[in-house]
């Protein structure tokens, strides 16, 4: 008796819902949309432009930095812009591409730049920004896909090596012993161990560690982003030098030193170098101002220089309706007189090339910084690799219980799956 | 024309639950349907899924999860063996706390029962985003817990950044194995892409928090559940029983625990339901980390949508888990019918 | 005998003191932590960090509190919990109840299966529909909007199988009178039966208002605008989100006594409710 009640619920349920949908279907346009992005109107009005803009801030700074651009482009053109700093941006952004409701305007994390430009949520309007050969050549790499030049980058930042003068001449050394190579790291954190001192703090994802990989003459994809090469040797010798360098106690993990991050235990004292970028001087002058240190390019490996630069751009929504305005407003916000105010405010470094002079007069000490753009590589450029990547890191963190061989096979295999060789 | 007493009845029935009916039809069913369609695409979010454009890939999203060698079906993995561990722990001790509190504050030599209970109770009704909070500050690295084991002498680990397993530790602990270099038979393979060793992980140190917030939250409810049946013995029962000289424990055995059969079933279902869905505590306070050690499939079918455009893999996982826990609740009335046979 | 008298007194009064250990015990594990909470929130940062278990707090500030509410969104969030919450609890008592009414008095084809199907539905686990409800939402051009976060969950399954238990449970006599006397099944159920229902009434609205308040889930996959944030969901982003240099607990922490504050309130108001709210829940 009451099975048979549970199945005619169920059935007369069901056709409720099918009716309903039905429905649904028919009564209107709801069910149908238009995908091509030219059969949108590019321009809804011709009246001012209401943008929305959604950042992902680093920090108070940033945010007023960015929203004060925002209100001086707006005095100019009569148009506003609503600068909302994302607690999550790559969430907010996810739902609100799936949920038709993107922001005009929004940044773009180079790691997830592919995943939103695979899937035609991104407007390809990089040429259209005057004088676009001069955002520095690996940038616009990072942002190219398919051929196409989509977004401006914003400004970038490319790893070095941090010393602790301190501890430095505590443990004797002087400025000759920094090291330039791999084995003059090896030499002189002997040195530093030998003091009782932890010579480097790592950072245990393949955002620090990559750059080994990078010094070795490896990568995670091939160049165009297309073929796995993971499971490269000379991937398998920087992974190996890193599991010695772990293993020996030379590096150590920013939580083996009860640290969140690299910065904040060289900050503490707990190691003399870290491998870190532009960032840390910020958290320096803020949490750890009375540490002195010096930044210097990162140690070359068989391969010669190598280093990593993380840059995000300007996205403008494919189906924003103020695509005109929204490109003006990233015009504004990538002028290199802009992007040294943004340099002073917060810390990044331009990504125009023309603005390099004034950011080394301005900020000297941050040369090796900016010399790392030569010979820096991007982050991986291919849809559907953030899990695989993710996924690298968690192996990363074991890595003194796993042979880097079995890994990098691992991510080879992920790395293909998700090209789908 | 009028109608009959019995049609007229018929329709106010019938409007009296059309509400109901509507949104309950146009926000529980027909989504279900809807995602139902979607877990057969390779929908990547954006524009509707149910135009001609979107890829049909019939079972696939499921295959991925449980016969096809990939990072999904890892993740997938991982995040199950998570969820079994983490049931396994969090159902048998929040049922067991709620009893023992429930027979403590029905003892009826006990005064102050109103505030005791209600202090029991409490941490239940307050928001899960916000106790999440609490338990963040509680179990930072040099917070309240650790300051206490501190005062034992005993230097309490990183909580949230801790992806060791416990089962791991204890094995190491105990030197049955090297944790280091784990014996090659574990490692070299087992069952869906997750070899022996990663599966007899036990909960990582980070799950072990969030499973902790979960007892102390969810006791107070079922401590209620458990004095109202309490309440329902009859006293004369339980007077028939000292009268004979029962002990207190083989009172308990023999007279409470059989009358509580039911209610301990209930308990028992609720637990491992809720406890298969949860998402509010690794949404707020680990995302997944460390190691995806914290990684549930209810939280993981959230990112592989939104966060990765794998709509189709997400929904996938969202009707696996339907499955896993209808079938829970099919096991366990299935027993409750033949104890009650 | 005396000594057999003697012995069970002491036994009496050892487990008493057993007994009040374990409560006292257990009041302060599922306390406490709401102490810390409430104490940190007005001590300074590094105080905080320092003697996170001290629960007085020295100095005593008030910064925290200043912040949540200049610098963040709580009141907009506060605003929109509000709406949100008194939306689907007076939304969620009236429909309920009427449901409930139906399923229990009146006599309609299709009566049974539906009840069937309200204890179907009470089965499907709520986290099964984040993504199709996401699906629904922005079929229905409803996603991110006021109605996204109130309208699918206005109605539940639970209130009304409360409801329906609760009017079974009332005598048929008073309604039998107001039908004589020629009243329709509205009237009836308006200004007879609902009076009637107060206790259920009151439970039902206790149940609806703290599982709104409480809501996340819901809110991740109806609204992505920060302007539509609710409490719990402006406090999730809070936590997680970029709030700049250091950890500030005591800001968190704040906004999330604000969170417990008006649930706490009712608890102890509206104790017996809830916990025949937790009963009824496990007649299911």
């Amino acid at each position: 008796m009451k099975r048979s009640n549970v199945r005619k619920a169920a059935l007369s349920t069901a056709v409720g819902a099918v009716l309903l949908s039905s429905a649904a279907c028919g009564g209107g346009s709801g069910f149908e949309e238009t995908d091509d992005p030219a059969a949108q109107p590019t321009q809804a009005s011709a009246g001012p432009a209401q943008l929305q803009v959604l950042i992902g801030s680093s920090g108070d700074a940033e945010t007023k930095a960015v929203t004060d651009a925002a209100a001086a482009w707006g005095a100019a053109t009569g148009n506003t812009a609503t600068v909302t700093p994302a607690q999550d941006l790559g969430q907010q952004l996810g739902q609100a591409f799936a949920g038709d409701t993107p922001p005009d305007v929004f940044y773009v994390d180079a790691g997830r730049f592919a995943d939103y430009a695979s899937v035609g949520a991104l407007e390809p309007y990089g040429d259209k920004i005057s004088n676009a050969t001069d955002f520095y050549e690996s940038l616009r790499t990072t942002f190219t896909f398919d051929g196409k030049f989509y977004c401006a980058p914003k400004d970038f930042s490319t790893l070095a090596l941090i010393v602790n003068t301190d501890l430095w001449s505590k443990a004797g050394l002087t400025d000759a012993d920094i090291p330039t190579t791999w084995d003059q790291l090896t030499a002189v954190g002997e040195k530093l161990k030998a003091k009782d001192i932890t010579p480097l703090a790592l950072g245990d994802t393949r955002d620090r560690v990559g750059a080994f990989m990078v010094q070795a003459g490896g990568w995670v994809t091939s160049a165009d982003g297309k073929t796995a090469t993971a499971d490269s040797p000379e991937n398998l010798e920087a992974l190996t030098y890193v599991q010695k360098l772990v293993k020996d106690k030379t590096a150590q993990f920013p939580k083996q030193l009860s640290a969140g991050w690299g910065g904040e235990a060289f900050g503490k004292g707990a190691a003399a170098m870290t491998i870190e970028g532009n960032w840390i001087k910020g958290a320096m002058t803020n949490d750890f101002p009375d540490v002195k240190y010096s930044v210097h390019e990162l140690p070359a490996g068989p391969a010669g220089k190598g280093t990593l630069s993380f840059t995000t751009c300007w996205g403008i929504a494919a189906k924003s309706k103020n695509k005109e305005a929204a490109i003006s407003f990233v015009e504004a916000m990538t002028t290199a007189e802009q992007q040294m105010t943004y340099a002073k405010a917060f810390g990044v470094m331009p990504s125009r090339q023309s603005a390099k002079d004034a950011y080394t007069a301005e900020f000297p000490n941050d040369a090796p910084f900016v010399n790392g753009a030569d010979y820096a590589h991007g982050p991986v450029n291919a849809p559907k690799m953030d899990s695989v990547l993710a996924d690298f890191d968690t192996g990363i963190q074991q890595l003194t219980s796993i042979a880097p061989k079995t890994l990098l096979e691992r991510v080879q295999k992920n790395t293909q799956a998700a090209l789908g060789e | 024309m009028r109608l009959s007493a019995k049609a007229r009845e018929n329709i106010a029935g019938w409007l009296f639950v059309a509400p109901v009916i509507v949104i309950l039809g146009l926000f529980m069913l027909l989504p279900i349907l809807m995602a139902m369609w979607v877990s057969l695409t390779d929908w990547n979010g954006q524009g509707s899924p149910f135009k001609s454009g979107v890829p049909f890939v019939g079972f696939d999203n499921y295959s991925k999860l449980f016969t096809e060698d990939g990072l999904t079906r890892q993740d997938f993995m991982t995040s199950v063996r998570n969820n079994i561990y983490y049931v396994g722990i969090v159902v048998p001790v929040q049922t067991v706390l709620a009893l023992g509190l429930a027979l403590v504050v029905n003892s009826r030599m006990l005064k102050g029962k109103g505030f005791f209970r209600a202090a029991f109770f409490f941490p239940s009704v307050t928001s899960s985003v916000a106790i999440s909070v609490v338990f963040l500050f509680i179990f930072a690295s040099s917070g309240a817990v650790n300051n206490l084991l501190a005062f034992f002498g005993v230097q309490g680990p990183q909580w949230f950044a801790d992806a060791r397993g416990i089962l791991h530790l204890v094995l190491g602990g105990l030197g049955v194995v090297d944790v280091d270099n784990p014996p090659a038979f574990l490692t070299s393979g087992g069952p869906f892409g997750l070899s022996w060793w990663d599966w007899l992980a036990g909960p990582s140190v980070a799950m072990s928090t969030i499973m902790l917030l979960v007892i102390w939250t969810t006791s107070g409810t079922f401590m209620l559940m458990f004095l109202a049946a309490l309440q329902d013995i009859p006293v004369t029962l339980e007077e028939a029983s000292m009268l004979d000289g029962a002990g207190r424990w083989k009172r308990l055995r023999f007279v409470t625990l059989p009358m509580l059969k039911p209610t301990l079933f209930l308990v028992l279902t609720m637990g491992i339901i809720s406890t298969w869905q949860v998402f509010d505590q690794v949404y707020v306070m680990s995302q997944g980390a460390p190691g995806k050690t914290t990684l549930t499939p209810a939280y993981l079918s959230y990112t592989q949508a939104f966060d990765s455009f794998e709509y189709g893999t997400g929904t996938a996982i969202s009707f696996v888990l339907f499955a896993i826990i209808v079938l829970f609740t099919i096991v366990q009335r299935w027993l409750l019918r033949e104890r009650n046979a | 005998m005396a000594t057999v008298r003697a012995n069970h007194g002491a036994r009496t009064v050892a487990s008493t003191f057993v007994g009040y250990f374990i409560l006292v015990f257990f009041a302060l594990v599922f306390l406490y932590p709401f102490v810390i909470q409430l104490s940190a929130s007005f001590k300074t940062e590094p105080n905080a960090a320092l003697t996170p278990l001290n629960p007085v707090p020295d100095p005593f500030v008030t910064d925290a509190y200043h912040k949540v509410f200049l610098s963040t969104d709580m009141p907009l969030w506060l605003g929109n919990s509000l709406i949100v919450t008194i939306a689907i609890t007076l939304g969620r008592v009236l429909l309920d109840s009427m449901a409930g009414y139906a399923l229990a008095r009146l006599r309609f084809r299709g009566r049974k299966a539906l009840f069937s199907a309200v204890i179907a539905i009470l089965a499907v686990p709520g986290v099964v529909l984040f993504i199709p409800k996401f699906l629904v939402l922005k079929q229905f051009g409803m996603y991110d909007t006021y109605t996204a976060l109130i309208l699918p969950i206005i109605a539940d399954a639970g209130g009304v199988f409360i409801m329906k238990q609760f009017f079974e449970s009332i005598p048929r006599s008073v309604e039998e009178a107001a039908r004589i006397d020629g009243a329709g099944p509205w009237r009836t159920f308006w200004s007879v039966v609902l009076p009637m229902g107060r206790p259920a009434l009151i439970t039902l609205t206790i149940i609806s208002f703290q599982s709104s308040w409480n809501e996340l889930p819901h809110s991740l996959v109806a609204v992505q605008s920060p302007d539509l944030y609710t409490l719990p969901r402006g406090l999730a982003v809070l936590v997680s989100g970029s709030l700049g240099s250091g950890n500030q607990y005591p800001l968190k922490l704040g906004a999330a006594v604000l969170a417990t504050i008006p649930v706490a309130i009712i608890f102890v108001v509206f104790q017996r409710y809830f916990v025949r709210g937790a009963n009824e829940g496990a007649d299911k």
